[in-house]
């Protein structure tokens, strides 16, 4: 692909073989993830993961099903978490659309990228809590929450301020080891994943040689 | 004599309860749902709470217990428990508003926290518990079953049973990882920064190794045939208890009965 000719994107052609094989992969790691982080008792979730890393790769639509299949299936042991899945669906649709437009490929792209993915899932989380749970949820930061709002602070502010932190933070350490992983994934498996030509090593000299 | 593969792997429950079929559980599960907003929107004595809910709260029980799992169903309740009880406490004692009505050195209960409390952690004591009771006694077999006989894609059924398998195969190997990484000097316990640290060396490999393995799995799914276009088979057959139609029909007479009482209560206002 030389550079300025863009690459037309089709949701028929994201759902390929791989892209489905991808998502089982992707709602693991969330699991996997979110269990590691209680396991080594880190103050974040970290259960986005899985869903970044295959909107990365795969572009929102499929990086939304995994969010939602995520949350589906966590939910069968907590059906709390299906309050949550338009949440995760949105994690999903916000990072393909920036690996899209290959955001991710320079710094200052996934810095802007990261703190707007944080911002959408603290807006997307906040109505559900504040309206159906009232505030808390029973983890960790519900706890400071629950302080600020015993100080008199409102709810929302008291929720997104607590919670935001903690959120933009879960983003960047999602992002990192997505970059990670990627740049240790070899050319020839990253190209046929419909958004992986972003993150091809030695983008230029390649598109020299086929031109 | 010995069962051959194919009747080895099909379902045979005897509760008639637990072998409804999943889609019935699930038209059950969202007419309950129904009639708790519906009782929430109750509201007794002069601080206007809905304590209809309370009561209405053992139905979840009694449904555990006429499937016949109701020690099991009761223990994966603990984490909706949990979620409750602390939604119910900061209401309680933290919403402000309305008058008091209980005060202790610095515990106060307002009008409007109850309130709040009660409803809320009702809700989700009720709708939650209802999911499950439909999630408890149907297994995921069952689920992706009935995905597909509902007209969905074989694909969507295929993800769904294949996420399940995923999640055990990379809890397993996250351990593996984890205990490699740990015997090679990487440090999973102390303060902060080590614990942090010993998180990237283990979810890197587990990622990357899914995704080359991936490959192999698109390989030996279409050497199955599996993207085939025509009809296909099945070894796993889902089957109804014969009682759908009951509980279904006893169901919608509650609602009824619920949105009847509801606007009785109207009128006579």
């Amino acid at each position: 692909m030389t550079k300025n000719e863009r690459k037309q994107f089709s949701i028929k052609e994201d759902f390929s073989m791989l892209a489905l094989l991808i998502i089982p992969v992707g709602v693991a790691v969330n699991f996997v993830g979110g269990q590691l982080a209680s396991l080594l008792r880190l103050p974040l979730y970290l259960d986005t993961i899985g869903t970044i890393f295959v909107a990365m790769l795969c572009g929102p639509w499929v990086g939304a099903i995994t969010g939602l299949l995520t949350n589906i299936l966590t939910g069968i042991a907590n059906p709390v978490n299906f309050a949550f899945i338009p949440v995760a669906i949105i994690a999903g649709l916000v990072t393909g659309a920036f690996a899209r437009h290959d955001y991710f490929s320079v710094w200052w792209k996934w810095l802007i990228a990261m703190v707007v993915m944080g911002a959408a899932s603290i807006l997307s989380a906040a109505p559900i809590v504040v309206l159906m749970f009232g505030g808390v949820t029973g983890s960790g930061a519900s706890l400071i929450t629950a302080t600020f709002m015993a100080a008199g602070a409102n709810i929302w502010g008291a929720f997104i301020g607590t919670e935001g932190l903690f959120n933009v933070l879960d983003r960047i350490i999602s992002v990192l080891i997505c970059l990670a992983v990627i740049k240790v994934i070899p050319n020839r498996n990253l190209i046929k994943f419909s958004c992986g030509m972003f993150y091809v090593k030695d983008r230029e000299e390649i598109a020299e040689v086929t031109e | 004599m010995e069962k051959t593969f194919t009747e080895k792997i099909q379902i045979n429950k005897r509760n008639k309860i637990a072998g409804l079929y999943p889609a019935t559980k699930l038209q059950i599960v969202i007419l309950f749902s129904i009639s708790t907003l519906i009782i929430n929107s109750i509201k007794l004595t002069d601080a206007k709470l809905a304590l209809l809910l309370i009561p209405w709260f053992a139905l979840v029980p009694f449904m555990f217990a006429i499937t016949g799992e109701f020690k099991k169903s009761m223990k994966s309740m603990k984490p909706i428990f949990v979620v409750a009880i602390f939604i119910i406490a900061v209401q309680t004692f933290i919403v402000s508003g309305g008058q008091t009505l209980w005060h202790w050195h610095f515990l106060s209960i307002r009008e409007k926290g109850l309130q709040t409390a009660i409803s809320l952690g009702f809700l989700v004591l009720n709708i939650a518990g209802m999911f499950t009771w439909m999630l408890q006694s149907t297994s995921t077999k069952e689920i992706s079953r009935c995905f597909e006989e509902s007209g969905m894609n074989f694909k969507v059924a295929y993800i769904f049973t294949s996420s399940l398998e995923m999640i055990k195969v990379f809890s397993k190997r996250s351990q593996t990882i984890l205990d490699a990484q740990r015997s090679r000097g990487v440090e999973t316990e102390g303060n902060l920064k080590v614990r942090a640290k010993a998180f990237f060396p283990t979810i890197v490999p587990l990622i990357l190794g899914g995704i080359i393995g991936s490959e192999d799995r698109v390989l030996t799914l279409e050497a199955r045939g599996f993207s085939i276009k025509g009809e296909h088979t099945h070894l796993f057959d889902l089957k109804k208890s014969g009682y759908e139609r009951r509980m279904l029909v006893v169901s919608i007479i509650i609602t009824l009965l619920i949105i009847a009482g509801r606007i009785s209560l109207w009128r006579m206002k």
